[in-house]
Formats: structure tokens, C-alpha cells, sequence
């Protein structure tokens, strides 16, 4: 009985993705130089979410009942990302938690103008203190104090306005210090919430900066954690296969993680911990078609003894090429309703996985197979080397 | 069929089973509308077949809220530490130096360190020559004596982490607990804030992440007779012929014990007790704290007499030399036992010490043969045995009397993972204690729910439309496979969160990836012409250990996800991980299962 199937990929195919692979390398090349180019932070750079880079959180209570889903569109509306809306104590109390990503409230650009247009008419002492993790506040520090409200006119000509100045214990001993309070995030809330829930009196009882130093930490082990993975994956496969397999495995995993990120560099969406566990788990699931492809173009060989290297890794990726398919795509297929139905986050983790698994599949292809080549080329040119030289 | 065939069965109609069976309890607990859920009427509501209510699916922070804790980390008792510190470095390093020192100690209110010598300008010099950077010497110092103060931006620089070392510990601790995707963040003035997904005990979480943990170890001072002159100024504590006579005396009163020195001869050893720890406290403060030298110190212990349910209970003071020999730092691994060499089984702390704490604690136990030695957790005596012989690495902490076995081998165990998730760099305290509802709002937590069931059908739809029969079939396992991960995440009590959806579904889709490589391997052994037997036989062992392969190169990735991540990460990652176990037995096992049935003539027919 002759077998039919319906096949999406059909059966017997001879694509030439050898004959691809400078084309596909360059292409590749290009493009990941590209990605890590534009994460820099000194390009561009990658839009660290709450996790990494801190927050605000905000406790706001109203007269009556707000619904949280439009306080949030209220506050993304403003240009806060990320924004969580948390009921706070007893639903009775109409009180919420909010938290959202930071946003730059001065640059440096405006630091640098307020310190020059206070310098020129106070004499300060020392250099003035700002930190961009709480983003609202420059230290001054005096010989003789001016009066607030000439402070204020003085930063106020550079074009920053000012919610408060407040008189603080200079760090040396016998000076004193002013502290100039931006208008930040706090009145910015404040203005916007009152204008659209004036009827539910809001009030901003708190505002505090949340997490910035530890994010740094969290950061760097995420990115160790990856390369961690990636050294384990590498191992293993080299101790279960043949450690000549490692190259192309490294190459094809920096390859899908590094397009991974491009997502998040290039879309500007939030890198956060979800986002590390995407490029984790892109990682982990991409190796497994390079390790399909590498385990067929092992048994081929020990089978077509005589035929050209090149020959076999197209033979072999022809053969599974209906495998790697319809795996990366039963997979990709899990994340549709996630592409179509999910909001932030979880759009942001669909949508990524869906990349870093594409380009699993297409790493394999093209880039990690034709790899063998290169290597078993470099190799036999080097021993035929080594033989003339001896 | 063949015989194996019929225990495969077994096995796999047993774990759909079971698995519905555990999520019984998850059946009824979101059944129940959000506000109850984590009540009374939850446990009320689970019928008595059912298996522990207690093991359900949880949701997280994001899904439905829990309780927020705010701790504020009391710096100012870190800085005193570090001024002690720095006075013991002070005194070694001036006496390197030759310089002659009478005494370096902290200042009365413990933020400067006081330095009284001979030659006190000289001490000032050589001190701020090698400490310059850090110290300061601030005017006002009494006649004789030098001040040395740190500088206000090391001080600064100290607090705050001591505050990032309060959130790792905490960190710590709630891994260890087992609450999964807790929320932690540091805030402005030295205050951490912790939420706690869906949680219904705050009195156990507040006991256990405010303990400092601090555990040192001293060695009573037995000789000393400094004390023995309280025996004219305190009444002796009175007794009746069944014991002492409970309550004690306000004002604290006197006891003797009988104590065994090194040298072998026996001694009386004072100590006062009252029944409150607050008047034996200011007892110490009035009568003991005078008569002390700046090496001693008092420490305080509790006693519980009485047998049976009604017990009481009293406080009672412990002479100690003031250097800690030891420290909780060292211990590497901590556990709650049964000591039942007296017996009686007695829970007790049982911990392993590093190797250099276990150097140490071998030095101080050679030394000290014979003497008694305090085990203080959190400025507690716990207790104060004999050293009857060399200890090093290994060593045990008994409770101090009281309390039922039940509780005593509860708090055996909460001390057991304080001790290993480490100490507290100073004490917290916990002002503020909210419910706080989910971060996520009800409509973004739909879409989550819809776009799950989406995906998950739209992967259904697709196999059984690609492979009809053999589709059919993974879809069934795809089920089990479901089944089977909720069950153990109830199980393990892990909690369900949005990115913890997501990677359910994608786990459900890397599962039917399984299935996909045995139905396209079985195709191409169709293609070449096999029977259909021989084309499923060859199909699952060929794929095997490619299937092996890739669930154990992903869960390289999830362990690693788990090691890294605190919170809404882990939870992805155990998610993950125990998706891939589950999928590699669905796919595989029950699959081959029902193929194997419906394949057991040469003459089947398969659709694939």
C-alpha cells in the first residue's frame, strides 16, 4: 500500500541551503551587529522596565469608588509605562497603590543649566549633587544660605520649575545645604488625576522611588544567567553528540538570543525579568532543531560514505526539513492567542518567543548546518597544511 | 496485547486520576468568588474525600493580591555594631603600634568610638594617619580620652547596605519559606516592602521575616564572684516545697546554681530572675549593670516550669563574657531534628558550620573545655550546656524549655531557615500590614485567560487537522499533560501567575513538539514502505532520545531561569520545568499507549 499524507513541507525536497549560507551569514552578521549596536547604552539602548531600573510608587486615596482600569489608561496616558494599580487596604478606603516605570524628569542637559544659572549668582560650595535614580532633586551647598525663594528664581530661569526648597544639614561640618525640589512625578499625578476624577477628590498621600540598585545587580545576573544556560546547553550537547558540533551550537544560540533582544532594542517595548526569561527560554528550545539537523548529518555521513560534506548537510536538512518546520510552527502556533488577546507584558513575551523560535528554525538552517562545513574545510586545510610543513 | 501493554495502561489511566483528584481542592477554592477564597469558608468547602486543602493552585501578586509588608530596618543599631567593631580594630591595631591604650570602647550613646589612653593626642594622630579617610575626631571628648566619629558619607554609604543586606535576607528567606512570587522592593528611609501572593497567615510571615537571627555564641563566665554581692541587695526568690513560688518579685530576686568549674571544684554560681522579661530587664539595669566589668555581660534566658498544659514561665539572667566568639555567619547549612538522647524526643536545631567556623568553633571548644557555653539567637540565651568535648562543624541548638512538641518543632524549623537564609544585618520592624488587591486589573487578567485557551486550541485544532488520527491522539495526551502540571504545581504549591500562564501554554505547545517529530518520523518510515507496526515501533525509538535531547536542553534553561529569578520569574520557570517533565511522559508514554491499541494487527491502519 503506497503511504499518502498531507504534508505542508512536502517530502523530498532539495533546497540548497549551503549554497545560501554567505548570503544568510552576511545577512545575519549584519543584523545582530546591529542589535547589540543599538542596546548599547551609548546608542541607544534598551528600555529597562520597573525590574531593572526602578519606579515610582504612589498611594492615592479617593472619596468614592475609581475604577483601577481607568486610572491606569489615566496614567499611561501621561507617558508612565508599565503602570500597576493595586487596591490598597480594604476596598472601603478607596485607596490604591500605583506603581509605575520611571521616566526621566531631568536630564542632564537640564541639571547642567540650573547648576550654571545658580552658580552664577550664589556662591556655591563645592559641586552640586544630583542622582539621576531619584530624578527630581539638586543638592546645593553654601557658604551663606540664600533665601529660598531667590533659589528658586534662580532655577526657575533656567527654565526647571520648582516645587519646593527645602533646607538641609550640609554633609561637611558647618555648611549648609538647600535642597531644590523639581516638579515632578508627584504634582504631574496630581494635575492629571484631579482633572479627570475631580468628583472623586483624589490625593496623593505618598510618593517614593522604589528599587534602583538592585535592579543594576538584577540585571547583570540575568545577562550571566543566559550565558550560563548557553555554556551548559553547549556542553551537553557536545558530551551527548561530538564536541565538533559546538561551534555551530554556540554561534546558532548567540544568533537566536542576540535576535531575541533585537525585539526588545528595536520595538523600544519594556525589558524586564519576563523578558530575560524569554531570551532563557528561546535559548533552551532553539538548540533543539540545530541538534535534529546535527544528529541526521551524523547518521548520513556514517550512510553516504564518498559524497562531498556539503552535500550531506543539505541532504540531511532536506530530510527533517518537514520536522524542524512543524515543530518551531506547533509551537509558534501555542503563542497566537497570546499575540492577538495579551496586553503588555505577555504580548511582549509572545511576540518575542515567536521571533527568537523563527529565528531558531532559520539559525538552523542556514546558519549552524553550513557551519560544519567551514569547520571540517578549516580543518582538513590546516592538517593538509600541517602535512606540507612536516 | 502484550503484558507490558496493560501496565502502561495502568499507569496512565492512574496519573489522569490522581492528578484530577489533587486538583479537587483547586476545583472548589476557584469556585468560591475571589474575596472568600482565602477565608474560612475555602476549607469549609472542600469535601472530606478530597485531598489537603491546604495543596491548591495559588495565584499570584498579579492575579489576585495578597498582604503588604512594610519593614523599616533599624540602621542606627547597625552603625552601633560596626562603632563596637571599629573599637576592637582600633585597640588591636594601637597596640601593634605600640601606642599605649587603657580602654576603646564605644561612646555612651554608641555612635563614636572612645579611646582612653595616656597620651591621648598621640592615639588621635596615629588613628586618623590610617583611618583618616573614614574617621573624624570630633571636639567634646572627656579629659583623657579621644573621640573618633565616622564620616557622614561612610556612614551613609554603610546604612544603605545594610538596607540592600536586609532585602537579600528577606529575599532569601521567602524562597526558602516556599512562598513563590513574592514582590520585594527597597524604598526611600531605610524600608523594604514585601507582598505576599494570596497569603492567609500574616502573623507566621511578619514573625519570620522580622527575626533578626542573629545567633552568637559566649562563654558563660563562671568564675567571676562579681555578682555574688546581689545576694545582700536583692531578696532571695522565694520557694515553697514544690519549687519556686510563681510570680516572682517585681523588683527581680536572687538564685544560686550549682555549676562545675574546669578545675573541677564546684561553685555557686548568682543569677536573678523575675516573671517579666521588662523587670528582670530593668532588674539588670539597677543591680547587675553596675557591678559588672566592660568585658561581661548579661545575658537572659527563659525558663518554663510546670508540667502538662499549664505551665509558667519566668526570665532569668546568664553571667557571659561580652566577646561573641562566634557568630551565625559560619553556619552553611541548618535543619529542625529530634534529639531523643534524654529520652524524650526534643526538637532541636541541628547546623553545619563552613569550614573556617568550624576551625573556630573547635579552638573555642578546646579552650574552653568544661566551661559552659551560651547559644544567644536574637539577645536570647537558648540555652547554655557544658562543652564536653571537641566540637567543630557539626552542632545543635535546643530550645529553650516550654510550649508542645508540636510548636517547639515548628519553631525548630523556622529558626532552622532563618539561620540558613542568614541573619539580618539589624533589626526590622514592621510598621505597616495592608491587603492589597491584584496588580493586573480584571480586564487585562481576561485577556491573559483568553489568550491561553486560544493558543491551546488553536494548537488542538492543528494537529488534529494535520494528523486526524495520530492528532486526535496527542490531543488526548495534551490533556493529560494539562492535568498533570496543574496537579503538581497545586501540589508544590507554586503559584499561578500572568508570564506563569504564558509559559503553561507555551509548555503545551513544546509537548505537542514531541508528538510532532514521532508522527512525522512515522510518516517517513510509511514512506519507505513499512508495515504500519513496524513504522510505530520505529517511529518512538528512533525519536526517543531525540525527544530526551530537547527536553533536557530546555530544562537547562529553566533550571538556570530558577536559580536566577526571584518572583515572577521563578514561577515562569517552575512552570516550565514541570511542564517538560510532564510533557516528556505524556508524549511519549501515553500516546505510544493508545497508538500501540489501535495498531495491534499488522493489518491496522493508521492516520497519521
Amino acid at each position: 500500500m503506497q503511504f499518502k499524507s498531507f504534508d505542508i513541507v512536502p517530502h523530498g525536497t532539495s533546497y540548497d541551503f549551503v549554497g545560501k549560507r554567505r548570503i544568510a551569514v552576511t545577512l545575519s552578521l549584519i543584523v545582530n551587529i546591529a542589535v547589540i549596536l543599538w542596546a548599547l547604552p551609548q546608542i541607544h539602548g534598551l528600555n529597562f522596565g520597573v525590574d531593572f531600573a526602578g519606579g515610582t510608587e504612589m498611594q492615592v486615596q479617593f472619596s468614592k469608588s475609581v475604577d483601577p482600569g481607568e486610572i491606569r489608561k489615566s496614567l499611561e496616558g501621561l507617558g508612565f509605562k508599565d503602570a500597576s494599580v493595586q487596591v490598597y487596604g480594604p476596598e472601603s478606603d478607596h485607596a490604591y497603590l500605583i506603581r509605575v516605570g520611571r521616566i526621566a524628569l531631568l536630564t542632564p542637559e537640564d541639571v547642567a543649566r540650573v547648576v550654571a544659572a545658580v552658580k552664577a549668582k550664589f556662591p556655591v560650595q563645592g559641586q552640586p549633587h544630583f542622582s539621576p535614580e531619584v530624578g527630581d532633586k539638586i543638592d546645593f551647598e553654601f557658604q551663606t544660605l540664600p533665601s529660598p525663594a531667590d533659589l528658586k528664581v534662580a532655577v526657575e530661569s533656567a527654565g526647571v520649575r520648582v516645587r519646593e526648597i527645602r533646607e538641609e544639614a550640609g554633609l561637611t561640618a558647618g555648611s549648609r545645604s538647600l535642597a531644590v525640589l523639581t516638579q515632578g512625578i508627584q504634582d504631574r499625578v496630581e494635575n492629571d488625576l484631579l482633572s479627570k476624577f475631580a468628583e472623586a477628590k483624589p490625593q496623593v498621600l505618598r510618593v517614593e522611588y522604589v528599587g534602583p540598585a538592585v535592579g543594576r545587580e538584577l540585571r547583570n545576573q540575568g545577562f550571566k544567567a543566559i550565558l550560563y544556560a548557553m555554556a551548559i546547553i553547549v556542553l551537553y550537547v557536545g558530551v551527548r553528540f561530538d564536541f565538533r558540533f559546538s561551534p555551530g551550537v554556540i554561534i546558532a544560540l548567540l544568533h537566536d538570543a542576540i535576535i531575541t533582544l533585537g525585539y526588545f532594542a528595536f520595538s523600544g517595548r519594556e525589558f524586564n525579568l519576563t523578558s530575560v526569561a524569554v531570551i532563557l527560554t528561546v535559548v533552551g528550545y532553539s538548540v533543539n532543531d540545530t541538534v535534529v539537523v546535527y544528529d541526521r548529518i551524523r547518521e548520513n555521513q556514517g550512510k553516504l560514505k564518498g559524497k562531498r560534506l556539503g552535500d550531506i548537510v543539505n541532504i540531511s536538512i532536506n530530510e527533517v526539513l518537514g520536522r524542524t518546520f512543524l515543530t518551531s510552527f506547533a509551537t509558534a502556533l501555542s503563542l497566537v492567542g497570546l499575540l492577538i488577546f495579551g496586553v503588555g507584558t505577555i504580548f511582549d513575551f509572545a511576540a518575542a518567543m515567536a521571533i527568537g523560535i523563527v529565528s531558531g528554525t532559520y539559525s538552523t538552517w542556514f546558519i549552524a548546518a553550513p557551519m560544519t562545513i567551514w569547520l571540517e574545510e578549516r580543518a582538513a586545510r590546516r592538517s593538509a597544511g600541517g602535512a606540507k610543513a612536516a | 496485547m502484550e503484558r507490558t501493554w496493560y501496565w502502561r495502561l495502568a499507569l496512565v489511566v492512574a496519573v489522569a486520576l490522581l492528578s484530577i483528584y489533587q486538583l479537587v481542592p483547586s476545583w472548589f477554592y476557584f469556585r468560591l468568588p475571589p474575596g472568600e477564597r482565602n477565608g474560612p469558608k475555602y476549607e469549609e468547602s472542600v469535601p472530606g474525600w478530597a485531598p489537603n486543602p491546604k495543596k491548591h493552585l495559588n495565584l499570584g501578586l498579579d492575579l489576585q493580591g495578597g498582604i503588604l509588608l512594610a519593614m523599616g530596618v533599624d540602621v542606627d543599631r547597625a552603625v552601633k555594631a560596626k562603632v563596637a567593631r571599629r573599637a576592637d580594630e582600633i585597640a588591636d591595631f594601637l597596640k601593634d603600634k605600640g601606642v599605649p591604650v587603657t580602654a576603646s570602647a564605644p561612646s555612651e550613646d554608641g555612635t563614636k568610638v572612645e579611646v582612653r589612653s595616656p597620651d591621648p593626642k598621640r592615639v588621635e594622630r596615629v588613628v586618623l594617619d590610617a583611618y583618616g579617610a573614614e574617621l573624624s575626631a570630633p571636639s567634646g571628648a572627656p579629659e583623657g580620652a579621644v573621640w573618633f566619629a565616622f564620616r557622614p558619607r561612610v556612614i551613609q554609604d554603610f546604612q544603605a547596605k545594610a538596607v540592600e543586606q536586609a532585602e537579600k535576607t528577606i529575599r532569601n528567606r521567602v524562597d526558602k519559606w516556599g512562598v513563590s512570587e513574592p514582590d520585594i522592593k527597597r524604598k526611600a528611609n531605610n524600608q523594604i516592602q514585601i507582598q505576599l501572593p494570596g497569603f492567609k497567615d500574616p502573623e507566621k510571615a511578619k514573625e519570620l521575616l522580622g527575626r533578626t537571627a542573629q545567633l552568637e555564641f559566649k562563654i558563660a563566665d563562671d568564675e567571676s564572684t562579681v555578682l555574688d554581692p546581689v545576694r545582700s541587695e536583692l531578696a532571695p526568690c522565694p520557694s515553697g516545697p514544690e519549687g519556686l513560688q510563681l510570680p516572682l518579685p517585681q523588683n527581680g530576686c536572687w538564685l544560686v546554681e550549682s555549676v562545675e568549674l574546669p578545675s573541677g571544684t564546684q561553685r555557686q554560681v548568682t543569677y536573678i530572675a523575675a516573671s517579666k522579661r521588662q523587670d528582670l530587664e530593668a532588674a539588670i539595669d539597677k543591680v547587675l549593670k553596675p557591678k559588672i566589668s566592660r568585658d561581661q555581660e548579661i545575658g537572659i534566658g527563659e525558663v518554663v516550669v510546670g508540667q502538662g498544659p499549664i505551665k509558667e514561665r519566668f526570665y532569668r539572667t546568664y553571667l557571659l563574657r561580652a566577646k561573641t566568639e562566634l557568630t551565625g555567619d559560619y553556619i552553611s547549612d541548618a535543619r529542625p531534628s529530634v534529639d531523643s538522647s534524654k529520652g524524650v524526643g526534643e526538637p532541636v536545631v541541628v547546623f553545619t558550620m563552613s569550614p573556617e567556623g568550624g576551625r573556630l568553633m573547635e579552638r573555642l571548644t578546646t579552650e574552653n573545655l568544661h566551661r559552659r557555653m551560651a547559644t544567644v539567637l536574637d539577645s536570647k540565651v537558648e540555652t547554655a550546656p557544658y562543652i564536653q568535648g571537641k566540637i567543630s562543624t557539626n552542632g545543635q541548638i535546643t530550645l529553650g524549655s516550654g510550649r508542645n512538641y508540636q510548636e517547639k518543632f515548628e519553631e525548630a524549623n523556622e529558626i532552622a531557615l532563618v539561620l540558613k537564609a542568614g541573619a539580618l544585618p539589624a533589626p526590622v520592624t514592621i510598621f505597616e500590614e495592608r491587603t492589597v488587591g491584584a496588580t493586573l486589573g480584571p480586564e487585562l487578567i481576561k485577556s491573559g485567560a483568553v489568550a491561553a485557551v486560544v493558543g491551546l486550541a488553536a494548537v488542538m485544532v492543528f494537529m488534529l487537522l494535520y494528523y486526524r488520527g495520530s492528532g486526535l491522539i496527542a490531543d488526548v495526551a495534551l490533556v493529560e499533560n494539562g492535568l498533570l502540571v496543574l496537579a503538581i504545581m497545586s501540589l508544590l504549591g507554586s503559584t499561578l501567575t500572568l508570564p506563569g500562564i504564558a509559559g503553561f501554554v507555551l509548555t503545551l505547545g513544546m509537548a505537542v513538539d514531541a508528538n510532532v517529530l514521532i508522527n512525522e518520523r512515522i510518516r517517513e518510515e510509511l514512506r519507505a514502505g513499512k508495515t504500519v507496526r513496524q513504522a510505530v515501533d520505529q517511529g518512538y525509538d528512533k525519536v526517543f532520545w531525540t525527544i530526551v535531547d530537547s527536553h533536557v536542553t530546555a530544562l537547562v534553561a529553566g533550571v538556570v531561569l530558577m536559580q536566577y529569578g526571584s518572583g515572577p520569574v521563578r514561577g515562569f520557570a517552575v512552570t516550565l520545568i514541570i511542564g517538560l517533565l510532564a510533557s516528556m511522559f505524556t508524549s511519549i508514554v501515553v500516546t505510544r499507549v493508545i497508538v500501540d491499541w489501535f495498531t495491534r494487527r499488522d493489518t491496522a491502519r493508521l492516520s497519521v
